[in-house]
């Protein structure tokens, strides 16, 4: 092999080392969406699932452009407001933003460390879903930059009227 | 100082700085607990810190930078900014007292607060009560925006800036409603 191929393939290498290092970080940075769901009926089925949370932005490009399009026309007004609240949620000290509890069901969302926690018992499972708040800050910021729509086309993003006192 | 004292003694700081923060940080509670056929209890809770950061980051037609637009902030030709800025230059007092046979009503302004307090008797049932306690630090913050709008924002601080306080309490046959603030993560 020419001396010339082998540096460049080397180059190649290390580039991609330094991708993959870089891709790692980003990933390990986001953490991971975490899904668990117990059946309480005999023989029922449980799922486990931990998806990287990196994965949720990109496949925000793979949805279909309009749908999201949409969504982020909806959401617009509230979505800074997500960001902010995500980071602020992050700094502060873990509690339960809200607890639902009933006969039929207990429902809890939780900030619990760096991620957003769900808890749903009911008669016929346990849901637990966490989500890191990192993920949270990347999928608002990632709709903020869908463009509006061409004038014309795009709905009222807060159709309800101001509140009477 | 021994050296290797200092990473403890660091990390010992650190701790109390980590806590003396916590202990800063104050939550706006709300519990709803229905009692009756459909037995459900809510709790919500909220650091005051969070609120405080969110509402200048929504921009709605109703809700802009804190200030919360309101359409119209008179009941019937009554003027309520014009009651409230009254009550809040009168001096300490009871305002408004209304009793029959199945209600009580007080309106008055005792300890800084603007205080409402309801009764209501209705045949055979539990007696029905709403008592309201608002600081007047937070109903002046409330309507330091503009004629037409509520700054929420900075009521927030306002809040932020009292010590432990109830702020409504509501008690009726089958719901009880509370509404409060202070340094506790959680209702309980």
């Amino acid at each position: 092999m020419p001396a010339g191929t082998g540096a460049v393939a080397g180059g190649a290498g290390t580039l991609l080392l330094a991708a993959a290092i870089v891709g790692g970080a980003y990933v390990y940075d986001m953490g991971a969406v975490r899904v668990s769901v117990k059946s309480k009926s005999p023989g029922g089925e449980n799922i486990r699932l931990v998806l990287p949370a990196a994965v949720a932005p990109v496949g925000m490009w793979l949805a279909p452009k309009e749908k999201l399009r949409e969504a982020a026309e909806q959401a617009r007004p509230y979505l800074p407001a997500l960001e902010v609240a995500a980071d602020e949620l992050g700094r502060g000290p873990d509690f339960a933003l809200v607890e639902v509890t009933n006969p039929r069901e207990k429902v809890r969302i939780a900030k619990e460390g760096t991620h957003l926690v769900i808890d749903v018992d009911d008669a016929n499972e346990v849901v637990h879903v966490a989500v890191p708040l990192n993920a949270v800050r990347a999928v608002a910021a990632q709709l903020g930059a869908i463009p509006p729509a061409p004038t014309g086309q795009a709905e009222d993003p807060s159709p309800s009227e101001g509140h009477t006192l | 100082m021994r050296v290797k004292n200092l990473p403890m003694a660091l990390g010992m700081l650190l701790s109390l700085a980590g806590w003396a923060l916590a202990a800063e940080t104050k939550y706006i509670h709300v519990k709803v607990e229905d009692t009756g056929p459909n037995a459900e209890t809510v709790r919500i809770n909220l650091p005051l810190s969070l609120a405080e950061k969110v509402l200048p980051a929504i921009h709605t037609k109703e809700c802009d930078g804190g200030k919360v637009r309101v359409k119209e902030a008179r009941f019937n030709d009554v003027d309520l900014r014009a009651i409230l800025e009254a009550l809040r230059t009168a001096p300490e007092n009871e305002f408004v007292t209304v009793e029959s046979a199945r209600s009580h009503v007080r309106v008055a302004k005792s300890g800084g607060n603007l205080l409402v307090k309801v009764r209501e008797t209705k045949e055979k049932d539990k007696p029905e009560t709403v008592e309201v306690s608002v600081p007047f630090t937070v109903v002046d913050a409330l309507l330091s925006g503009g004629k037409d709008e509520l700054d929420v924002l900075a009521g927030v601080r306002a809040l932020g800036a009292i010590g432990d306080t109830v702020l409504v309490t509501v008690n009726d046959k089958d719901t009880k409603v509370r509404i409060w603030v202070d340094s506790q993560s959680s209702t309980e």
